[in-house]
């Protein structure tokens, strides 16, 4: 019965916020998720337990920040394994974090306002996290609020193969950002794709609403693809469509990265008739929502996690994901 | 009062204000919502520049949701150029959390026993199968176990296997099969670090569960007692309290209650609780004195016999069972029972922190506990209006205003200790 133990190896864990996803890493780097698991007690505290020994290993815990209800329940429980696995002497603890928490709470926009993705950064560092893995961060710059190494990996190779791919008439089509500030990565998409971009600005009342819509650009019988990193009440999204579908488009399509899809977002996306369709990637649980939504559809980046993780443990260089979705 | 400002997080609102009332000083205002994707938001209304700040938050109701919104504040005071940020917990977050139930050759006894109160685990949009596979594998729920053993990580020793892992995952733990020890993380330092990072200066709280988890802090760590309050509420309250007797429910707080009987000059019981295998313990052995009341319970392929003692005489006397935290409520209900059998004729349960989580309510409701004491260290109107006549709720305001007001005005604290206030 006595098998060597293979030394310093990978050891997947996974939070209670996406299952579904560390499933499929695991598949595809050829292991099994790590038995850890976190419970809540009645108390509404969380409890972690470690069935399995981490010394010495690899450990990479992978915990997206999602969940309504539940979004500090998964902070808390990622804090608290990553501290039991610096309690169980890994050599190494890296926070997978498809979605950042607290992304958009990036800087003190009025007064006495918290800087939360600062203090989520100093927490993770804190509770012994060496490194991070994350995707799409709404702002990159997020990346210097840590004194750890950040791997901010990009969907954007994910994403243009399912332009190829599955928008049939792409080469008909512009690509639109829906707010100046992301008029940046969508021009990045166009520009690799050989496409004319617009964009669409807008004037915001309060957070989460929009007033007014003006469009930058000739969007005339051409293909709409929406791009943006978050979509999270969709409202922004939906009135993009609308200002699109007015101003002569043919059809619209968007792709965000992180689905969050909040509120009445899928409500809102259903009775839509200008949004064709919503493809988001599996950065959060998308399986519910598909359920509720014909329009919505995944882009898998599990691959990409995957491939970084597999690098990151093997000393590799991690940029060429950056330019190159694995299959 | 100089320079001083007092918060509140949502979670116990009605103590900030009664700790406002005592100090005198208008509540601070902050407004703490949730964004639509389920992010805490918190806006601090009134400046904080060079001020002394006060945050109240106690770690009950949605604990994680309360904890990270105390986080956040105590993060936003300190870039809005707080002076002082002090938290102000009355009921400390984690400073509870059990082990996993081991018997004596360090297997887990968790595969099969049932959940005192099932654990309820947050699954976002994920498929049922997941969820139940989460909640049948492993923890429970079970005040009555040894819950007193937290002070740093309890390191096991890792024995490889081959089949380690997938034996631990379908729970099959034989008797024979060495493996490795299943623990559960314990989160004193991480939660005393958490808020160290997130700029607190100072920490309040009361009656901590383990007095060791201030040495977990960098920072100093102001664990005030509600003894005093609960001895004040014995002597006025209890009829011929002097022949009434002290009862710890378990061997962990029998330090804090042998201390309640030593100021009052009471006589003092004590129960103890032990887990053994059978062929470790033969009952008939042992002292019929000592034996009250012996359960098998059927756990994997052990049989583990848990016996519950009583140390000490309670026959025709008035009971006052003494406790710091009282969560599902199974030690203190099965402890009043244990007592009534043993001819008490009247159980007070003079707890500190009355959380009550689960069904802990229906619990004592049918319980053999005639009162039970808390404090409004974690919101009591809910409980108050189910439990009626049986809950009766002292106010730990008064001594969390006057530490305020000392450690505001550099006074010492100590005298809170023995006096209260």
């Amino acid at each position: 019965m006595t098998v060597t133990k293979k030394k310093n190896s990978i050891k997947l864990l996974c939070g209670n916020s996406h299952p579904d996803l560390g499933e499929q890493i695991a598949r595809r780097l050829g292991i099994e998720v790590s038995n850890v698991k976190a419970y809540q007690y009645s108390n509404m505290e969380t409890a972690v337990s470690i069935g399995e020994s981490l010394r010495d290993e690899d450990v990479y815990i992978l915990q997206s920040g999602c969940g309504e209800t539940a979004i500090n329940d998964f902070l808390m429980e990622l804090l608290i394994m990553i501290h039991a696995c610096k309690s169980a002497s890994a050599r190494r603890i890296t926070a997978v974090i498809p979605s950042f928490p607290y992304a958009r709470q990036d800087r003190k926009d009025k007064s006495r306002a918290p800087i939360t993705a600062k203090l989520i950064a100093n927490l993770l560092t804190t509770a012994g996290c060496n490194h991070v893995i994350t995707m799409d961060l709404h702002a990159s710059q997020i990346q210097g609020f840590f004194n750890i190494p950040v791997d901010n990996l990009y969907a954007e190779p994910s994403v243009l193969r399912y332009i190829r791919e599955r928008i049939i008439d792409w080469k008909e089509a512009i690509i639109v950002s829906p707010d100046a500030g992301g008029a940046k990565r969508a021009a990045a998409l166009a520009d690799e794709l050989d496409l004319n971009f617009a964009l669409i600005h807008k004037e915001r009342a309060r957070a989460n609403e929009v007033s007014r819509m003006v469009l930058v650009g000739d969007v005339t019988d051409k293909v709409c693809i929406l791009v943006d990193d978050i979509a999270d009440t969709c409202s922004t999204l939906v009135k993009a469509a609308d200002t699109l579908l007015n101003s002569g488009a043919r059809r619209v399509v968007s792709i965000v990265t992180h689905g969050i899809l909040s509120d009445s977002a899928i409500e809102r996306i259903n009775s839509g008739i200008s949004l064709d369709s919503l493809a988001c990637t599996n950065s959060m649980p998308q399986v519910s929502n598909r359920r509720q939504s014909s329009k919505i559809d995944v882009i898998d980046i599990s691959g990409t996690l995957a491939e970084a993780i597999r690098r990151l443990h093997n000393g590799e260089s991690v940029s060429y994901l950056f330019k190159n979705a694995p299959l | 009062m100089r320079d001083l400002i007092v918060l509140s997080g949502s979670s116990n609102p009605q103590l900030t204000a009664r700790i406002c009332k005592q100090l005198g000083v208008p509540k601070g205002e902050v407004i703490s919502t949730k964004f639509a994707n389920g992010e805490t938001s918190v806006t601090v209304v009134d400046s904080v520049r060079e001020k002394d700040v006060y945050i109240v938050q106690s770690g009950c109701g949605h604990t994680n949701d309360n904890f990270f919104e105390l986080l956040i504040m105590i993060s936003a005071c300190k870039t809005a150029s707080a002076k002082r940020v002090t938290a102000v917990l009355p009921l400390f977050p984690y400073s509870r959390q059990p082990d996993l139930p081991y018997n004596k050759n360090g297997y887990s006894v968790n595969g099969k026993r049932e959940f005192d109160s099932s654990p309820g685990t947050p699954i976002p949009n994920s498929t049922a199968s997941e969820s139940t596979d989460y909640l049948t594998s492993s923890v429970v729920k079970d005040t009555s176990n040894d819950m007193r053993k937290s002070t740093l990580i309890n390191q096991p020793v890792p024995t490889p296997t081959a089949s380690s892992s997938s034996s631990l995952l379908n729970n099959n733990n034989t008797d024979d099969s060495p493996t490795y020890k299943e623990w559960i993380a314990q989160s004193g330092t991480l939660v005393a670090n958490l808020l160290t990072t997130a700029g607190a200066d100072h920490i309040i709280t009361m009656d901590l569960h383990d007095p060791q988890f201030q040495g977990f802090f960098d920072i100093p760590v102001d664990n005030l007692y509600s003894k005093p309050l609960l001895q004040h509420y014995i002597a006025n309250n209890i009829p011929d309290f002097q022949n009434a007797v002290v009862v710890s429910p378990d061997s962990g707080g029998a330090k804090r209650a042998i201390a309640v009987a030593d100021q009052l000059g009471m006589s003092f019981a004590l129960i103890h609780k032990e887990r053994r295998y059978r062929k470790l313990i033969n009952p008939t052995t042992l002292d019929q004195s000592l034996l009250i009341s012996s359960t098998i319970t059927p756990s994997n392929s052990n049989k583990v016999i848990a016996t519950t003692m009583l140390v000490g005489d309670v026959a025709g006397k008035v009971c006052v069972l003494i406790d710091d935290l009282v969560d599902t409520s199974y030690t203190i209900t099965r402890a009043a029972s244990l007592l009534k059998d043993q001819g008490a004729t009247y159980v007070y349960a003079l707890v500190t922190h009355g959380v009550f989580s689960g069904d802990a309510i229906n619990r004592i409701n049918d319980s053999a506990i005639d009162k039970i004491i808390t404090t409004t260290s974690t919101p009591q109107d809910g409980h108050a209006k189910q439990l009626g006549t049986k809950l009766e709720v002292l106010d730990v305001s008064r001594i969390l205003a006057e530490a305020i007001r000392r450690i505001n005005n550099g006074e010492s604290v100590s005298m809170l200790f023995e006096h209260g206030w």
